[in-house]
């Protein structure tokens, strides 16, 4: 049973590549590197991460990788540690559809479709950002949606563009059961 | 089998799982009531002593320093001319910018400098061409700046040649708009603006940018679009100034 219970535990060289690459993903959001701005945006590299991670895995695992991610993201932006608007909504939910997705079997398991669901979460998490400023009121509604036009298509169309790089070596780490 | 036997099957089954989810949830949590200070401070470990081409910025920033200085001195004995009491800055530190802003409904910048060097949270930012923002939060090696362009920043401002005043809000964009107090500003394109003497976050006649176009139809009162003099979105280096109380405005 105990024998059973260890073997079904994932190697402390695994998780630790895990985390890790957890924190690269948030480490990356204030580098702008030639090359990854598209109008003053980056990549949303922790989104990346989470589709990599909930592409072969349950909705929960998903759901619990997005929440993390957008906890830690919303600790390095938002100022004197508020709680709202929270990534962790946006991320959370891209993380269970993800998972959700695959269930379908619609969807093949390679960079390119990876790129085409990275494009859509991205749009969808950033819709949930804007509907986030929109119930908090701090700005003006015109100016949230014009927002959220433009930085939905710059981060989806990045995002998705550097999709494949973050995917590929990701799934090696995470060899099918 | 009872009930009891499948939860308790069910419980062996994911008790890593519902732990390990619980743990870092917990431990996401933690780190964001902290402001992820560790993380913070782990980033500006690995970008190390990153310094830009010093050859060029030290010379531009000693020139302007000493023409700060100058301007100081100058100042201080009209003041005493005048029996001006003013508290001056406490404290100016330069430093590099290290990061942007890690989120894209954000306007800020991540700098190399912290509490270690004395920075508090308020601190007004400047770089070369004059204000750009103001101190965040600090952890010991680095300091989180809101940018001028951010919408949630808003300064007091007054147009330098007609004292007329306003409040600059950021929009997002990289671009900043004057909302003026008055209904009938004296205001033309072309004209300098500087912080208020009213701005209680800013010391006042910081150089902040120049009137582009003016929204006259703008309600409750006009509006006007400024160019800031500082390229805010290609900043490498900023000045730190450490400002403390507000300076009596006219003391006999």
């Amino acid at each position: 049973m105990v024998r059973n219970r260890l073997s079904s535990l994932p190697s402390l060289g695994g998780v630790l590549a895990t985390v890790l690459s957890a924190l690269a993903s948030l480490a990356l959001l204030p580098l702008r590197l030639p090359g990854m701005e598209l109008a003053g945006i980056a990549p949303d590299w922790p989104l990346i991460w989470v589709v990599a991670w909930s592409v072969k895995r349950t909705a929960w695992q998903g759901l619990i990788a997005g929440v993390t991610l957008g906890i830690l993201q919303d600790a390095l932006v938002n100022p004197g540690g508020g709680w709202w608007p929270s990534h962790a909504l946006g991320l959370g939910v891209a993380g269970a559809l993800t998972a959700l997705l695959q269930k379908d079997r619609l969807i093949q398991e390679d960079f390119i479709s990876v790129a085409l669901i990275v494009f859509a979460m991205a749009a969808i998490s950033e819709t949930l950002m804007a509907l986030q400023w929109s119930v908090l009121g701090h700005r003006p509604l015109g100016q949230i949606w014009l927002d959220h036009q433009r930085l939905t298509l710059a981060s989806a169309i990045l995002s998705s563009l550097w999709a494949p790089l973050v995917y590929v070596p990701l799934s090696r780490l995470w060899p099918e059961d | 089998m009872t009930r009891f036997e499948l939860l308790r099957r069910w419980w062996q089954r994911y008790t890593s799982q519902i732990l390990g989810g619980v743990g870092v949830v917990a431990l996401a949590v933690y780190l964001q009531t902290t402001q992820a200070w560790v993380l913070r401070e782990l980033y500006r470990g690995l970008q190390g002593g990153r310094v830009p081409d010093t050859r060029l910025t030290d010379s531009r920033l000693q020139e302007l320093e000493t023409q700060v200085q100058e301007l100081q001195i100058q100042n201080r004995q009209l003041q005493q001319l005048l029996n001006y009491q003013q508290k001056m800055p406490l404290a100016t530190v330069a430093t590099t910018v290290v990061g942007r802003s890690a989120g894209h409904w954000w306007h800020q910048i991540w700098v190399g400098e912290g509490s270690a060097k004395g920075i508090t949270p308020g601190s007004v930012v400047l770089a070369p061409g004059g204000l750009v923002g103001r101190v965040l939060d600090v952890t010991p090696h680095t300091s989180r700046v809101l940018l001028v362009t951010d919408p949630s920043s808003k300064v007091g401002v007054m147009v330098n040649r007609s004292r007329a005043m306003g409040i600059l809000v950021g929009q997002g964009t990289g671009q900043t708009v004057l909302e003026f107090f008055d209904k009938n500003p004296d205001v033309k394109p072309g004209d300098r603006i500087v912080t208020s003497p009213f701005s209680t976050i800013f010391p006042a006649g910081i150089a902040v940018g120049q009137i582009e176009s003016i929204d006259w139809r703008a309600m409750p009162a006009p509006q006007a679009t400024v160019q800031l003099y500082a390229p805010v979105e290609r900043l490498e280096w900023v000045l730190l100034h450490s400002y403390g109380a507000k300076p009596a405005l006219l003391a006999p």
